[in-house]
């Protein structure tokens, strides 16, 4: 096991005492993996513009370091453990460490006689030329997100698939690193994503019709939770409910199936009750209902609608749905925790589900695809139904029965629950069997079967076991039983009895012949008892609307997967480059005739090509790899038709590329690169493996996780877009807030869900990355803070500092919560130890100043220390916690003293240039898929302006962006 | 036919012979060593313990549950296992069964790769089916975990899962895929082949094209693979399972050991799990009804720890069985319960109040040398015993959850 594991504290946080010195890595600690890079592998690309590697200064720069750095790191001193008279012999050896103190100007320290610039460019260059060299493999795979984005693009469709795809990431901090293989399992996955894609592109059963449900029942819920969602005027108030797991407790809606997967609309009907200023959250999930579970099951978030309006107003959001899925709802608002009465809550009057909801009609694949081409089009039906009526109803039908108990009458068959049930009389005398039930069909409508489900949630008595069903014409004269069997007794779903043969009938006697007795008396219940009706409206046979293409020719096939193929590869192709492509689609036409069809396999042929997985790919010309290679950094995807164009004509070079930037940052497309250079860069990726702790934050929940990273996203691309100084990284008066993130801030007078800019007073203790929630989150393990964690984030993260592993002999101590009075002394402890002291001495100062925020990123002045507890944990608002000593949020970076976090922040903005630096090495990283060698970082650190605030955030993008393009067409 | 000679023939990139069908009831008459199987069932409201865990140490008969077990000199019983970080939880603590992971009541858990799976990879390439997952409700969880975390739902309907196995399909749409996947990679092979021709020596190009001639020949052996299955006849088997009606929930239980012995005697998966996950609303067995959760919230009254007893009792009658049946079955030099590793255990100690310490955790058949009962002075983590069995299994692994050794418990 190497020294790596204990930097992991996989679940608590460690840090750890070393006890000897060795300086041989550069350390990447992040906080869920290390990757142990060593800097053999940080290569050069070799197309890339260098200096001449046999350099006439190699004397002269032996000198200067003769000159200013001998004092301390000669054979005798050693300092830091380096010996410089041994490495100044090598040829080659691992420089990266002392280039990286020396460009950042971290070493020779300030109280040392400093070289002048060009001495500096001299010992930067001479370490350059000695750093170990090895080829930088020249091509990548694209990552499952390019993947899932470029097709959809490519397609016309929206369809979120990276999840089903693995991550083939490991422990590398980006998706593009050039070392990750393309391996025979992604090839798999990727065959079958592009199935389930081009499937959905041109389903091979048409479209369905485009259905509409109104709805305002819900299903069955837990007995402990459904006390807390009630009938209120039309419709029914929700209270803020949250189980006792801690999970959100969420109410499925009754009644609609979406019958393909797609985008389906939701608009609700409904109103804010209560006299509070804030807005009530409704939040929509999607998922598959079970009742057998109190726990609500995973399920996905689709989209969190505001309500603030004391009026009924219609709100829609959109989800994608599977066939099987519901939704359900959840309402947040601080002020109706679990109420069972009063007049406050969310009140949800009904809901409107539509879909699957297309664009465009013929779909957008179809026009996009077969552009040029006749297409026949059918009609797509439109349908309409009401849920909540049951079949015997919709049929006009009628229900009555042997005997009953009061408050368990008849309609509690037919009134959609499985709690609320039918009884036999049991007071204050026992009905006599034979118990029961006669269902009227009046209209004779054409009957199959019964549909019957037990009563849930008692003790099972009166359950059926066997039934008998008899039919009649004048309801006294009935025949022989046509059917007769045995029920399951503790299934909560429906179990449908077929009859032998379809009736129309107008009697029809479902008799219990045997029940479940607890006391042995005659008795017999059912929860639900409904007919089976083909003429019921959702029973409507829905036909499928198919669009076809009404050509069959050969030559029109081919224009269609070339034009297709040429935008995937992003390049012009040859008819014999094409061929390979064009035959498996031409003999599918040969021989089926249908042109849609074999248009399929044409185009999972090209997007399973290493044209297209393997970037960059075989391209006509330089122009076209430079498109390929914007579009996928910048919009994770392919090129558009103008940036094709360009490439066609040879244009895309020079001042043009800068141009084109712009535009590419311009479009909305770039949305994905900020979210995507963002969750990597920041390793908010993780951001969900970090579960805070119910006892000791019991007020986080889903909705601040919901919300926590979007304001990183939002303020980085507020940043980019807006060209501001790298300086805001740091700090700035403002960020995007809503009301639930303003609540956990503690910020007032934000109200309603929607992001929106906020600026800071002076006082807050916010702006700036740093102190976001969501980086505050992920460093921690969900129970403690770790300063050490932290400021490993913050030093590889955001102040660029190149820091070496623990040594082999180390031990990692446990922190004891119950004395964080002495916290800070343990860590202070091995600072004593000169080999800890070398590295950390640099690492946990950050976390000092960041100790005043808790693992969810609110503001703290005490720590909060676990109660011990036992038996089942019951969530509850105020937790299990006590809170202990005080936090202490000083430190000192270098030779400055801070107080606190805003003392920090200023120490870290006087050094913008090394902020700035390792921004760009990171974006570069980002872009190339492998760290930039030292001859290019020199390039990189040239880009920074000397002024704090002409360093710009988009003008380093761009920078690093030409600089990479105008290498790779050396 | 042995694994390696199967693995040399797909490497060959040939047609698989026929002659694995042969093999149809007896699970190997191959000369080579019988497979290795591995079955994990989770009962997801533990066992009353002080009826569980034998009262005498290391004497498997004191224990009430267990001194009728037939195989006991093929089991193993061990006492303090614990998954580190979890003292006390609520149900959701099933989801980390077999994965270790704390924290599972959080709402935004996130869980890892279960046990299962792991061995899954190992063992899964030479069955018709790389593992099972049995539950007895439709939950849409149970005890297996893919590497991303997420839930592999498992099977609950029996005829289902003996229809799978067993019963005959149509194979129209998988065959056209598998043809259609082929035709693909022809192309993409062409492809190759031309610009292989025109632009060989272009710098950088030719290691490109080679990695990817090396992806797609592996993905050509897996396409041979499922069309072997494909073209391979499911074993005939007759219907063994159990239509009772009064005991439903005991008649699911049986049903699904009796699924899970002739999925491993006709070698159709060697990997298995089955989460005894429970419902609201009553069970009835032998001598109870009631709602088993609410049972198994006793609170100490004897006469609920009675009815308990009997739901317990009920299904470790079941266990008992499917060890003595697996037991019956000869296979090689010994029976097919040596060559299958059955794990039988829970994610709690006691679930009558929620806690995770002490869980009930028994090893049988494997092959191993069984030890009637172990307690461990210290609790200790049940990954060490997960991180073992990979062990025995082949999976060259040196942690696994919160496993900190392979104690050679085995």
């Amino acid at each position: 096991m190497t020294p790596w594991k204990h930097h992991m504290g996989n679940h608590r946080w460690r840090f750890v005492v070393c006890a000897s010195t060795v300086v041989t890595y550069v350390c990447i600690v992040s906080i869920f993996g290390i990757a142990p890079v060593r800097s053999q592998e940080l290569n050069k690309l070799p197309n890339f513009p260098c200096s001449s590697s046999d350099s006439p200064l190699t004397g002269d720069a032996k000198k200067l370091f003769m000159t200013y750095c001998l004092d301390c790191h000669d054979g005798s001193s050693q300092e830091g453990g380096l010996n410089l008279v041994a490495l100044l012999e090598k040829n080659t050896f691992d420089s990266t460490f002392i280039f990286e103190n020396v460009i950042t100007g971290k070493m020779p320290p300030g109280d040392m006689e400093q070289p002048t610039d060009a001495e500096r460019s001299v010992m930067l260059e001479w370490l350059a030329t000695v750093q170990d060299k090895s080829e930088q493999k020249s091509y990548r795979r694209i990552s499952r997100h390019e993947f899932v984005h470029s097709v959809n693009d490519l397609l016309g469709v929206k369809l979120d698939l990276a999840d089903s795809i693995p991550e083939d990431r490991g422990t590398r901090d980006f998706d593009s690193d050039r070392r990750i293989m393309l391996t025979k399992e992604m090839l798999s996955a990727y065959f079958v994503a592009a199935d389930k894609m081009i499937e959905f592109a041109f389903p091979e059963n048409g479209y369905p019709p485009d259905q509409s449900w109104l709805t305002s029942q819900i299903k069955d819920s837990h007995p402990t939770y459904s006390s807390y969602v009630r009938d209120y005027k039309d419709g029914l108030l929700f209270s803020w409910t949250r189980a006792n797991n801690g999970n959100n407790y969420s109410f499925f809606y009754e009644g609609f199936t979406p019958s393909v997967k797609g985008w389906y609309e939701f608009t609700f009907d409904a109103a804010k009750v209560g006299d509070f200023a804030e807005d009530i959250s409704l939040q929509v999930y999607a998922g598959k209902y079970y009742f057998a579970d109190d726990r609500p099951q995973p399920q996905r978030l689709l989209d969190v609608i505001s309500l603030g309006n004391k009026d009924v107003k219609s709100l829609t959001v959109r989800g994608f749905l599977q066939p099987g899925e519901n939704v359900s709802v959840h309402c947040y608002s601080k002020h109706t925790w679990r109420q069972k009465t009063g007049d406050q809550g969310a009140y949800i009057k009904q809901l409107k589900v539509r879909g699957p909801v297309l664009e465009q009609w013929p779909p957008k694949p179809f026009t996009k695809t077969f552009a040029g081409l006749a297409l026949n089009v059918p009609q797509r039906e439109t349908q309409e139904s009401v849920v909540g009526k049951t079949e015997l109803q919709q049929i006009g039908g009628r229900i009555s029965v042997s005997s009953f108990q009061k408050g368990m009458e008849k309609e509690k068959m037919q009134d959609g629950s499985t709690r609320t049930f039918w009884h036999t009389r049991f007071t204050p005398d026992v009905a006599k069997p034979p118990h029961y039930v006669i269902l009227e069909n009046p209209a004779s409508k054409e009957i199959s079967g019964l549909s019957y489900a037990t009563w849930s949630g008692g003790n099972g008595n009166g359950q059926v076991k066997e039934y008998s069903i008899s039919l009649s014409d004048d309801g006294n004269r009935w025949g022989k039983p046509i059917v007769q069997g045995h029920l399951n007794t503790q299934w909560s779903t429906e179990q449908n009895i077929l009859f032998p043969a379809k009736t129309s009938k107008r009697y029809i006697k479902f008799i219990v012949t045997d029940a479940v007795s607890l006391d042995g008396k005659s008795l017999a219940s059912i929860g639900k008892l409904d007919v089976i009706s083909e003429e019921g409206v959702d029973r409507k046979k829905a036909t499928n609307a198919t669009v076809t293409v009404a050509s069959v020719s050969q030559n029109d096939l081919k224009r269609v997967i070339r034009r297709f193929a040429e935008k995937a590869f992003s390049s012009k192709l040859s008819e014999e480059d094409l061929a390979p492509y064009n035959k498996a689609s031409l003999d599918s036409l040969v021989t089926t005739g249908d042109f849609v069809r074999a248009t399929k396999i044409g185009l999972k042929s090209v997007i399973c090509s290493h044209r297209f997985l393997l970037a960059p790919g075989v391209h006509k010309r330089k122009s076209y790899r430079a498109a390929a290679y914007l579009a996928r950094v910048l919009w994770l995807s392919v090129p558009d038709k103008r940036l094709l164009d360009l490439a066609e004509s040879g244009r895309l070079s020079g001042e043009m590329v800068r141009v084109e930037i712009d535009r590419m940052i311009k479009d909305t497309r770039s949305q994905r690169m900020v979210h995507s250079f963002c969750s990597q860069w920041l390793n908010l990726r993780s951001f969900n493996s970090v579960s805070p702790s119910l006892k000791l934050y019991p007020v986080y929940d889903d909705l601040v996780n919901h919300y926590l990273p979007l304001e990183t996203e939002a303020y980085m691309n507020h940043l980019i877009h807006e060209n501001l100084p790298v300086s805001r990284l740091i700090d700035s008066d403002f960020s995007f807030l809503n009301q639930r993130l303003a609540q956990h801030y503690g910020i007032d007078g934000v109200i309603g869900q929607q992001m929106r800019k906020v600026t800071f007073s002076p006082q807050t203790p916010r702006g700036g990355i740093l102190t976001m929630g969501s980086v505050l989150k992920i460093t921690t393990d969900g129970f403690t803070t770790s300063p050490i964690l932290r400021g490993a984030w913050i030093s590889r993260n955001i102040a660029g500092n190149t820091l070496s592993p623990p040594p082999e002999s180390v031990t990692a101590i446990e922190p004891d919560a119950n004395h964080v009075a002495t916290l800070k002394e343990q860590i202070d402890a091995h600072k004593n130890q000169s080999g800890c002291y070398a590295c950390h001495k640099s690492i946990d100062p950050y976390g000092f100043a960041l100790e005043s925020f808790d693992a969810t990123g609110q503001w703290r002045t005490r720590y909060q220390v676990e109660k011990p507890h036992v038996g089942t944990f019951i969530y509850r608002p105020e937790g299990y916690f006590k809170l202990a000593g005080n936090v202490e949020s000083s430190g000192m970076v270098g030779e400055s003293t801070f107080d606190d976090v805003f003392g920090l922040k200023k120490i870290l903005l006087s050094d913008y240039k090394k902020v700035a630096y390792n921004f760009a090495k990171k974006y570069f990283e980002y872009a190339n898929g492998y760290k930039p060698t030292l001859l290019q970082r020199i390039e990189l650190f040239k880009m920074i302006p000397t002024v704090s605030e002409d360093c710009r955030l988009k003008n380093l993008i761009h920078q690093v962006l030409m600089y990479s393009v105008k290498g790779g067409r050396q | 036919m042995s694994n390696m000679h199967r693995r040399n023939l797909l490497k060959a990139g040939m047609a698989l012979p026929l002659a694995l069908n042969t093999l149809k009831l007896r699970a190997s008459d191959n000369k080579g060593k019988p497979p290795r199987r591995i079955i994990f069932i989770c009962n997801s409201l533990g066992f009353y313990p002080p009826y569980f865990f034998p009262k005498n140490q290391g004497d498997i008969s004191t224990s009430e549950y267990l001194k009728d077990v037939k195989s006991a000199e093929k089991m193993t019983v061990f006492g303090n296992f614990f998954h580190p970080g979890m003292s006390t939880s609520n149900h959701d603590s099933e989801k980390s069964f077999l994965t270790g992971v704390p924290n599972p009541e959080a709402s935004n858990f996130v869980n890892n790769i279960s046990l299962d799976q792991i061995l899954a990879r190992k063992l899964g390439s030479d069955t018709r089916f790389p593992f099972l997952n049995f539950s007895i409700y439709d939950r849409g969880w149970g005890c297996s975990w893919n590497d991303r975390g997420v839930a592999i739902p498992p099977m609950h309907n029996e005829e289902q899962i003996f229809n799978m196995m067993f019963g005959e399909e149509d194979l129209k749409a998988k065959k056209l895929r598998i043809k259609n996947d082929q035709d693909v990679l022809d192309c993409l092979r062409q492809d190759l082949a031309q610009l292989g021709n025109a632009r060989g020596n272009e710098t950088g190009q030719q290691g490109k094209l080679d990695s990817y001639k090396a992806v797609i020949r592996e993905l050509e052996a897996q396409l041979e693979h499922e069309k072997y299955w494909l073209s391979t006849e499911k074993p005939t088997v007759e219907k063994s399972l159990s239509t009772d009606k009064e005991f439903g929930f005991s008649t699911k239980v049986h049903n699904m050991f009796e699924l899970a012995k002739i999925a491993f005697r006709t070698d159709s998966t060697r990997v298995i799990t089955f989460s005894l996950d429970w419902i609201y609303g009553a069970i009835k067995v032998p001598g109870a009804t009631g709602g088993w959760h609410t049972l198994s919230h006793h609170a100490g009254r004897p006469e609920t720890i009675e009815k308990l007893s009997r739901v317990e009792r009920d299904i470790v009658k079941h266990f008992n069985q499917f060890l003595f049946e697996m037991d019956r079955i000869r296979e090689g030099d010994g029976t097919l319960l040596d060559h299958t590793t059955v794990i039988l255990g829970s994610n709690f100690g006691d679930s009558s109040n929620h806690t995770c310490k002490n869980l009930p955790t028994i090893v049988a058949g494997g092959g191993y040398k069984h030890q009637s009962h172990v307690e461990f002075e210290k609790p200790t983590a049940l990954c060490n015993l997960y991180l073992e069995l990979l062990h025995h299994h082949d999976v060259d692994i040196d942690k696994f959850g919160s496993s900190v050794r392979d104690m050679r418990l085995l």
